[in-house]
């Protein structure tokens, strides 16, 4: 097995989708398994962390990592993945930019507590008690990671070479992400790999946007029967295809689902929900106070709707552990 | 921020604040005070800029409703205020810390009184907390 690059691939808080996204290279993961020695790969293979440990540094040429931080163990792992590779991917929209679990950061990690160990009506749990990281058993102490006041994207933990986002990533990016890797086709620190234009400019409903979009009036897409071609905005749909990078394969588009998001903002904007507001503020079609509060309540959940995929990153969160 | 007074960053549109008064003189009496073109420039990013740079609170002022020189820059201003108010709400900032008031003023005198009617405001909410906790 000399020469070929080492490759780990792993999970921290994560759905597992990012690795099923993987897996879904389907036949050209035979070639990618030919190209690269995977090293670690906790979904699909039996490796330990002590596995990892006895690498040398710097001795892994590419670790693709999925999922935010939000925990001492994930913290942990992502640190040593670091030292001991040469060059890091941040995987998926979660590592990206903290992805829809950074939605939790709305609330505070006590919050969470409460309604997942106390209030939630499915919970039983006459003593009230909270895991904690350290905790005495039968004379035994027990350790559990501990879990940290909010979710952190991959690049507030280590330093990141790449990024791919996407919620998961789709194939076509995935390998070429790898085959840059394995072929020394690198471009520079810190690029996204993915193409640098707007969702609306690869998007095929683009011909039925109109050129100035004014909503007088906004529909949730399960309140109605959406026209399966004509632009969302056209429709009175919220789309985020204006603001958000193309590259995900247009999946949702093509169920008839708007986009929201999880490509993350074109090349260039830092913080992606405020640059879309100045988009929004712009369709929106009231003037007097009372109109304009009365649209912005149509939307129903604002935050969630501007920072879907991306509250960690945004300005307003800070970015110390 | 307990005695001292809270940050107020003001932005004013030139073209209906403080056009006939002197420049120097405001900006002596109203710190981080910034005039400028049309209140429809403030981009959200803009005061959530203000605010990373440790702003308390953010006032812009705007002109009446139907005089704005640039059509709607007003408008769309206070559009855009109005949605980052409840950003800020889901991460715990009171949405009272940005404030639009769209009117006329060319002497300019009310917006020494504008910040400190905002200051107080601010100063009853206390200090912004929540930006390095969550
Ligand atoms: S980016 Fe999406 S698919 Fe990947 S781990 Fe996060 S939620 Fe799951
Ligand atoms: S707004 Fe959405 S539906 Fe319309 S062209 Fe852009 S991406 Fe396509």
């Amino acid at each position: 097995m000399a020469g070929k690059p080492m490759v780990a691939i792993c999970w921290l808080g994560s759905c597992g989708g990012c690795d099923e996204a993987v897996v879904d290279l389907n036949e050209a993961i035979l070639d990618v398994a030919n190209a690269v020695d995977i090293i670690f790969w906790p979904v699909a293979m039996d490796f330990k962390y002590h596995h990892l440990e006895a690498k040398r540094d710097g001795e892994i040429a590419l670790s693709i990592i999925n999922g935010h931080v939000r925990n001492s163990e994930q913290e942990e792992v992502a640190k040593l993945l670091r030292k001991k590779s040469q060059l890091v991917l941040a995987f998926g929209a979660c590592a990206c930019f903290g992805g829809t679990p950074g939605m939790a950061n709305f609330r505070t990690k006590q919050d969470v507590f409460n309604w997942v160990y106390r209030e939630a009506p499915t919970v039983v749990n006459p003593k009230r008690n909270y895991p904690q990281p350290k905790s005495k058993v039968n004379g035994k102490e027990l350790s559990l990671p501990e879990f940290y006041e909010k979710v952190y994207a991959l690049n507030q933990i280590i330093d990141v070479d790449y990024y791919l986002p996407g919620c998961p990533p789709p194939p076509d990016l995935t390998a070429n992400a790898i085959y840059a890797v394995v072929e020394g086709r690198l471009p520079p620190k810190g690029t996204t790999l993915a193409p640098d234009k707007a969702l609306c400019d690869t998007c095929n409903r683009n011909a039925t946007k109109p050129s100035r979009i004014s909503l007088s009036d906004i529909k949730r897409i399960h309140e109605v029967e959406a026209s399966p071609d004509t632009c969302f905005l056209a429709q009175g749909i919220l789309c985020l295809g204006p603001a958000v990078r193309s590259g995900c394969g247009e999946a949702c588009m093509n169920i008839n689902i708007p986009c929201r998001g999880c490509f993350g903002p074109v090349q260039g904007v830092e913080d992606a929900g405020a640059k879309f507001i100045s988009a929004l503020a712009a369709m929106l079609e009231a003037e007097n106070d009372k109109d304009i509060r009365q649209l912005i309540e149509k939307i129903g959940d604002v935050p969630g709707y501007l920072y879907r995929f991306s509250a960690p990153v945004s300005a307003l969160s800070q970015k110390q552990v | 921020m307990s005695n001292s007074e809270p940050k107020i960053v003001c932005f004013s549109c030139k073209f209906g604040w403080g056009y006939l008064g002197s420049e120097a003189a405001l900006s002596s009496q109203v710190k981080n005070w910034i005039p400028i073109i049309c209140s429809g420039k403030i981009d959200a990013q803009y005061i959530l800029d203000a605010f990373r740079q440790g702003a308390d609170g953010v006032l812009v002022l705007g002109c009446p409703e139907g005089d704005c020189h640039f059509q709607d820059g007003n408008v769309e201003s206070k559009k855009r205020i109005y949605l980052l108010q409840k950003v800020l709400e889901a991460y715990g900032i009171e949405p009272e810390r940005v404030r639009i008031e769209l009117s006329l003023d060319p002497e300019g005198k009310k917006i020494p009184e504008l910040v400190k009617k905002m200051s107080g405001t601010v100063k009853k909410l206390g200090p912004m907390k929540v930006l390095a906790s969550r």
